[in-house]
């Protein structure tokens, strides 16, 4: 290993790095992004055969129930079930390609982290999940109906449980605001309305179209306004839940530290705001009120650490 | 223009990696909102001046949530939301780094560390996996759980509002 990789390296080791994933809204940009991803699960699907083969689709009943949940969404207006069951679909795909780290303790966790920090939010009724997922990359996801993942890679860049709290805060807002479902929304009626034109798409496979998109949003170009509101509530969250109200904004700026070059935050640092623009623009919404939250705990000697 | 300002500061981070182990070294930032210089890296500590918005810094160190600025020759601490860290005023080094780091003149970045990260791609082509998620699912804690978790740890629920501008409610 060089010196020049030695330092790169440590310097990774010291800094903090956050990357959140996708809350995309709807805007002229993203339904521009919108139709490319349609073009692509278009040809996808219309390349595959009939509309029972689905990715989801292995070889059990369960697979089948959730098969018929997924066909039956009301896309327009979707039902908590019917989020869950988008949800529980694109996290299946996301672990399609990490599946998770093998520590049931880190998992039990991070569960009670989220999930103590999900009841601050307006949505305590979800069934709330987390998972720490096994790969090197630098990131975290959010998926409809309360499931949130976070990478190896992002988890041992953490300090602290409060630093925890706020990544898994920014997660849970995303969720509460229904950042991706809305995204998946979009997709799936504008692919009803070409299924009047065009021959009969089922509406099994128009769901399965906003899935596919669900899972690959994750790693597009997210909206900027989303990701600014989820670290803005993320913080507030963390707080609530009575951790020290800097864990994200920690997190973050430890982020402008660390090199764009580095291939595990690569994706990072193409998808999202720039660190520098997420802490200037939570500052500029946090105003005074942050300074006033006081006694918040960072817990670092409970910090599950990774082996 | 934001690739140069991303290598920049890529070099002022492994300069101060190499230099001070941890603590931010030839950094400088820009005063994002008005507040107090305190002697140490506590709400309580006594204020040793002011700084106003648009004041220059230099970031001197970092302590959890605290930096050490110095600021028209006062030196003092600040939460850390009261200072944007900029890249500019770094020396102008950013393309001999950009060859030796590997990064390509595509405007793409490209990994150097022979790390795979997970790329739009594989997430596009992934295939769901049932077991996996099933296995997700049975870590699930219940609110209860979680509360108990929480006042093991002295946490407690606190009523703290959305912030202005959260766009919220």
């Amino acid at each position: 290993m060089s010196k020049h990789q030695e330092f790169r390296k440590s310097l990774i080791k010291q800094a903090v790095i956050l990357t959140l994933c996708s809350g995309v809204m709807a805007g002229t940009a993203m339904a521009l992004d919108l139709k490319g991803a349609l073009k692509d699960a278009v040809n996808k699907q219309l390349g595959g055969s009939g509309n029972t083969e689905q990715p989801a689709s292995a070889n059990n009943q369960a697979n089948a129930s959730a098969q018929e949940k997924l066909a039956n969404i009301d896309w327009k207006n979707p039902s908590q079930e019917d989020e869950i069951a988008v949800g529980r679909n694109v996290t299946g795909t996301i672990l399609g390609a990490a599946p998770l780290v093998n520590d049931t303790k880190l998992q039990e966790y991070v569960n009670k982290v989220g999930r103590w920090v999900a009841s601050q939010s307006e949505r305590t009724s979800l069934p709330w999940h987390f998972g720490v997922i096994d790969s090197s990359d630098v990131n975290a996801f959010a998926a409809p109906g309360g499931y949130v993942l976070i990478t190896r890679g992002l988890y041992q860049r953490l300090n602290n449980e409060a630093q925890l709290a706020g990544v898994l805060g920014h997660e849970i807002a995303h969720v509460v605001q229904r950042h991706h479902l809305k995204v998946m929304q979009k997709q799936a009626l504008m692919d009803a309305g070409t299924s009047f034109i065009k021959d009969k798409i089922s509406k099994n496979k128009i769901t399965q179209r906003a899935v596919t998109t669900g899972a690959e949003i994750s790693a597009r170009n997210l909206d900027k306004s989303a990701e600014y509101e989820a670290d803005s509530m993320g913080t507030v969250l963390a707080a609530r839940a009575g951790y020290d109200a800097y864990g994200l904004a920690e997190v973050l700026q430890d982020m402008e530290l660390l090199g764009s070059n580095d291939g595990s935050v690569a994706l990072l640092f193409q998808t999202h705001p720039h660190p520098d623009d997420r802490v200037a623009q939570l500052s500029l919404v946090s105003g005074d009120q942050i300074d006033k939250i006081s006694g918040g705990k960072t817990l670092e000697n409970r910090f599950y650490k990774l082996k | 223009m934001i690739k140069g300002s991303m290598i920049r500061k890529n070099i002022i981070a492994l300069l101060a990696a190499c230099v001070c182990n941890g603590a931010i070294a030839a950094d400088t930032g820009v005063v994002l909102k008005p507040d107090q210089l305190r002697a140490d890296a506590f709400s309580d500590a006594k204020v040793v001046g002011t700084i106003n918005k648009n004041d220059s810094v230099d970031i001197l160190n970092k302590k959890g949530a605290w930096l050490q600025v110095k600021s028209a020759g006062k030196t003092g601490w600040v939460r850390l939301l009261t200072v944007k860290r900029n890249s500019a005023g770094g020396n102008n080094v950013a393309g001999v780094v950009g060859v030796a780091t590997g990064r390509s003149g595509t405007g793409k970045v490209v990994s150097t560390t022979g790390i795979r990260g997970l790329s739009a791609e594989d997430l596009k082509t992934a295939q769901f996996n049932e077991a996996e998620t099933k296995k997700l699912e049975s870590y699930t804690v219940s609110a209860d759980e979680a509360k108990q978790f929480a006042a093991n740890g002295g946490l407690s629920s606190q009523q703290t509002p959305y912030f202005q501008g959260g766009n919220q409610q």
